[in-house]
């Protein structure tokens, strides 16, 4: 079936390879110059490495900070102590100092992990759902189907995601409307869960089609297997890692949206987030520059090393995506 | 032919080494080859699929890539040591006094870059031409190769050629800056049949017309017989036999060259372009087996073949082989073939 | 012939594109909470403010359905109102305002500030990419990477703040924000763009420096890079006149799809560094309710997507031969 002509040609062939470890591991020497060039140049991405490591330690580690935050021996992150406004790390009780007002750096940097942590795995999660599946059927039925979730996609993604997550926002949670902060994290996650849609939605649909034309899809076909099934046990497996690839970098980018959307004014307000952290530090960048540093480098520091795995996890199974 | 203050030699390489690094291990793509060529002459060099024959042709113009790998040994050229020139000296030889015709035509034209600009390219850069010179002679050169209506081909692009047109502009670019020597790697395996000679035919005219050297690497023993004066046959990385065309055809010493020949295809049999006569598969450039390398798929292999590598010798003038027991000499029996042959452990001549 | 076809199927597309985008910013208008009017023209009870809220509420339709409210706003988007006017009101206290003025103050200062960080953005990366590449292993490749790969990872809002307030503020180089238009005063122009530009530039240095070097890495590897070294070139032209073309499809992709997360990105730059374009336009339309505005800026933004995106299309062709071909063939 020929790409509709709006499609982009990046993200239509991306194609699958089966790279299992064993394959590589064989000692049958590549006949040409070029495909053992090619091997010394992808092996060192292969691999997690010392930095793949650092990332899930730092991961995970912030992760179950977060989780745990209530438990752990933090001062209340919104307490003010008098003694350490605007004083900058390291104090004794407050080891990353105290922001405008007062509070503890530290307490509020991992009580704020929770909210930019639970707002960009949820919306990322939802999108991925919902992309995912909308992907699926579309690469897997094609025709009508693959049409009308495609121009979806497109719609969705021409509308600016910061803006589109904007204007979401600001509609159903605004400043003035009062709102519980609960609800307005429901719509950030809601939002950003939007943007999210078509990012993955694309590449589980390009991999949804090379996918379906195996040999081992079509057997199953043959076999009489309902298209469900098909889907679920067959090609949704070998699908996933391409998702996954972008998952990780749609989770950074989940992030910094709800630090740019503080800092425009409509995110959460009355807990923590690293966002509102920044846009809160920002008057106070000359007197006391770690209020921003602080959060920043929280995020600079996860975006990061949700890149370096998305990353890894591209090279490994040979994801070709078309861009963020 | 050639002027009298001129040496007859016009390559010599003694104990060319060329390896790779890889995360696998070093790998000896060229192991100790050492070879000559007079002016004016075709060298073929034969052998299976990943023997060395391109790394070999690569060694000795310098084309090899930069990183990871170790190219030892003396290629005098000329009457130059050229092998322990710095990369800017060396590459002004490129194009003017060597150049290359590769493999496929379909990949090493650059797609996205017009026919007449690849020819000029070379031609403005090493004599200095100007834009209007420069395509009349790449005009000439597109006729000379056999290229119908070349001034509209000028205007195109590789992709809108097809593979036999492709490589005579390959052979036009090689041919553009006048080299005296000329690598043809596998010039023919990417083309069908019908145009296969064509190409060959092109190439030894041009060859005799501008009086140049050629290096003619295949792995088809039938393309070289009319074609090359002498012949190498290499092996994992080795000349395993070399002998002046004739000679070799008539008295082969080595067993992998007959195991070659025997390969060639017979005029009454449908052609085949690859050879799979021999079975099993060379072996491995990074650990070597410690005797005869081709000893683990010769029919005539011998204890001692395992053990020991065997040296290069000279049967007759001119023809050197690396085989123990080699083939044509009886009786094939231990110490039988060392008195016959005088071993010649550098000989190359 | 073919041409018209391919225009054909892309108008339609945007047409499509388009009808569903403001379609959605129309019904943002019906879901607001409460009496959009109200929010629209936050005034005290009083007979200006009661007469006001009844041309906005005929204005917008806001008693008609939904189809009918859009059908109108439609009307007017592509013929003009009866004033002429093709982008709807801005609704103010004192009065309406057509959002065409303010698409004409904002809309040319976010294409300059996009325009000169997406040059930027090539002028940098470009070079870096194919160097890098050239150089793939080196001490300098691995440094240069992983600066990029840092430099992703730094918000813009972050690196904003930052460059604002260090070179703006602290060194004083230049002004921290403001803008002033080129025809004014190009000098200050430049100068107050500089910090704008290279913060939105600075996430695409990486994106584009490192792919560049992938696909760049790859062409490398072709034979016909072999031949063109065998010709005896310079190094510096094998890599300009031969490597780069090949290399540059997948980067000019994504350059295209890009001006999506660059207009968010111009948003957030354009608030941190004070700059009038669409970003502050829509950020504020966006706070003041003007959906009627925000429906048209969208709109014109989403226009500015499809059609870049069309260009890139084109360019494709332009930059390799055999897709230019083929597309004439069929
Ligand atoms: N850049 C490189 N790095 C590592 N190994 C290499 C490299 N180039 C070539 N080799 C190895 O050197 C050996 C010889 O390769 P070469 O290309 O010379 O074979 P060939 O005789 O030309 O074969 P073919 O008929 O397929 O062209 C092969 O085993 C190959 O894997
Ligand atoms: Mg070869």
């Amino acid at each position: 079936m020929p790409e509709p002509a709006t499609d982009d040609p990046v993200a239509t062939d991306a194609e699958p390879a089966a790279g299992t470890p064993a394959e590589t591991e064989a000692p049958t020497e590549p006949t040409t110059v070029d495909a053992l060039v090619e091997e010394v140049e992808a092996a060192p991405t292969r691999k997690l490495g010392v930095l793949g490591w650092v990332s899930i330690v730092w991961l995970v580690g912030i992760t179950l900070a977060a989780l745990l935050a209530s438990w752990l021996p933090l001062p209340d992150p919104d307490r003010s102590y008098l003694e350490i406004v605007r004083v900058g790390p390291v104090q004794p009780g407050h080891l990353l100092g105290g922001d405008g007002n007062g509070r503890d750096m530290l307490s509020r940097v991992i009580f704020g992990a929770r909210t930019s942590l639970w707002i960009s795995v949820g919306a990322v999660g939802l999108g991925s759902v919902v992309g995912g599946v909308l992907g699926l059927v579309a690469g897997y039925f094609r025709g009508r189907v693959d049409t009308v979730v495609s121009m979806l996609f497109n719609v969705l993604l021409s509308i600016p995601a910061l803006v589109l997550a904007l204007s979401l926002v600001a509609v159903f949670a605004s400043a003035e409307q009062d709102v519980s902060d609960t609800r307005k994290t429901n719509v950030i996650i809601l939002a950003l869960a939007i943007v999210t849609v078509p990012l993955i939605g694309r590449i589980a649909r390009a991999s949804t089609l090379s996918w379906s034309e195996r040999e081992f899809v079509r057997a199953a076909e043959v076999l009489g297997a309902s298209h469900l099934r098909i889907m679920v046990r067959e090609v949704l497996p070998n699908v996933l890692p391409a998702m996954a690839s972008i998952a990780l970098l749609g989770i950074a980018v989940a992030i910094v949206a709800e630090g740019s959307l503080a800092l425009l004014g409509v995110g959460v307000r009355d807990v923590p987030s690293w966002g509102n952290m920044i846009a809160d530090g920002r008057s106070d960048l000359a007197r006391a520059p770690h209020i921003v540093a602080v959060p920043s480098i929280a995020t600079f520091l996860t975006v990061m090393a949700l890149n370096y795995l998305g990353d890894v996890v591209r090279a490994r199974f040979d994801v070709r995506e078309g861009g963020l | 032919m050639t002027a009298p203050t001129e040496s007859e030699t016009l390559l010599e390489v003694t104990d060319l080494r060329t390896r790779f690094r890889t995360p696998a291990g070093t790998v000896r793509a060229v192991d100790g080859v050492s070879l000559t060529l007079d002016r004016g002459r075709t060298l073929g060099i034969v052998g299976e699929s990943g023997s060395g024959k391109s790394v070999l042709s690569r060694s000795i113009m310098g084309l090899l890539p930069k990183r990871n790998v170790t190219c030892e040994g003396s290629i005098v050229y000329d009457g130059r040591e050229i092998s322990s020139l710095p990369p800017a000296e060396r590459r002004k030889l490129w194009g003017a006094d060597m150049a290359m015709v590769f493999q496929d035509p379909m990949t090493a034209l650059n797609p996205v870059i017009r026919i007449g600009r690849q020819i000029t390219e070379g031609l403005r850069f090493h004599l200095g031409l100007d834009r209007r010179t420069a395509n009349e002679n790449a005009l000439a050169l597109l006729r000379s190769v056999g290229i119908p209506e070349p001034e509209r081909r000028m205007k195109q692009y590789p992709h809108e050629l097809s593979g036999g047109m492709r490589q005579r502009i390959m052979i036009a670019v090689a041919l553009a800056c006048g080299p005296k020597l000329l690598f043809a790697d596998e010039p023919t395996t990417a083309l069908d049949v019908t145009v296969q000679a064509q190409i060959l035919n092109l190439l030894a005219r041009q060859q005799r017309e501008r009086n140049m050297a050629m290096v003619l690497v295949t792995h088809d023993l039938g393309v070289v017989a009319g074609r090359a004066d002498d012949i190498a046959v290499m092996y994992a990385g080795q000349i395993v036999e070399k002998a002046p065309t004739a000679t070799l055809f008539a008295n082969v010493r080595m067993p992998y060259t007959e195991a070659l020949l025997a390969s060639i295809p017979k005029l009454d049999e449908p052609r085949r372009t690859r050879l799979k006569a021999i079975p099993g598969r060379p072996p491995s450039l990074i650990d070597p087996p410690p005797g005869c390398r081709f000893a683990p798929r010769c029919p005539y292999a011998q204890e001692r073949c395992h053990r020991e590598a065997p040296p290069l010798r000279e049967s007759e003038p001119g023809h050197v082989y690396r085989c123990w027991y080699p083939v044509g000499v009886e009786p094939r029996r231990d110490g039988a073939a060392d008195r016959t042959d005088t071993p010649t452990p550098t000989g190359a001549r | 012939m073919t041409l018209a076809r391919e225009l054909g199927k892309r108008f339609l597309s945007l047409a499509v594109v388009l009808f569903l985008v403001t379609l959605f910013t129309a019904l943002l208008i019906s879901m607001v909470p409460g009496d959009p009017v109200d929010t629209l023209v936050p005034l005290a009870e009083s007979e200006e403010a009661d007469a006001l809220k009844a041309q906005v509420r005929e204005d917008l339709n806001l008693d008609e359905p939904l189809h009918v409210r859009y059908a109108s706003w439609l009307r007017d988007f592509v013929f003009g109102d009866e004033r002429g006017e093709h982008f709807g009101d801005y609704f103010r206290v004192s009065g309406r305002d057509p959002v065409s003025n303010r698409l004409a103050e904002a809309l040319p200062v976010s294409l300059q500030l996009m325009v000169y960080s997406q040059v930027l953005a090539l002028v940098v990366a470009i070079p870096l990419g194919v160097l890098t590449a050239y150089r793939a292993g080196s001490l300098f490749d691995k440094v240069t990477n992983t600066g990029a790969f840092a430099l992703m990872a730094v918000p813009t809002f972050v690196l904003g703040l930052a460059l604002a307030y260090y070179i703006g503020v602290w060194l004083n180089w230049v002004p921290p924000s403001g803008y002033v238009p080129f025809g004014e005063d190009p000098v200050e122009h430049v100068r107050r763009m500089v910090l704008p530009s290279l913060t939105l530039a600075a996430g695409q240095i990486a994106v584009y420096m490192r792919l560049l070097r992938s696909d760049m890495v790859a062409t490398l590897q072709e034979d016909f890079i072999q031949m063109a070294r065998s010709k005896g070139i310079s190094d510096q032209r094998v890599l300009w006149r031969h490597a780069l073309r090949p290399s540059s499809l997948t980067l000019l992709t994504v350059a295209g799809m890009n001006v999506g997360t660059l207009i968010g990105g111009a948003v957030v730059v354009e608030v941190i560094f004070s700059i009038p374009g669409m970003g502050t336009a829509i950020s504020q339309a966006i706070f003041e309710r003007q959906y009627v505005a925000l429906q048209s800026f969208v709109a014109v933004l989403a226009i500015l997507y499809v059609v870049v995106n069309f260009a890139v299309d084109i360019l494709y062709a332009v930059v390799d031969p055999r897709i230019r071909h083929a597309r004439a063939r069929n």
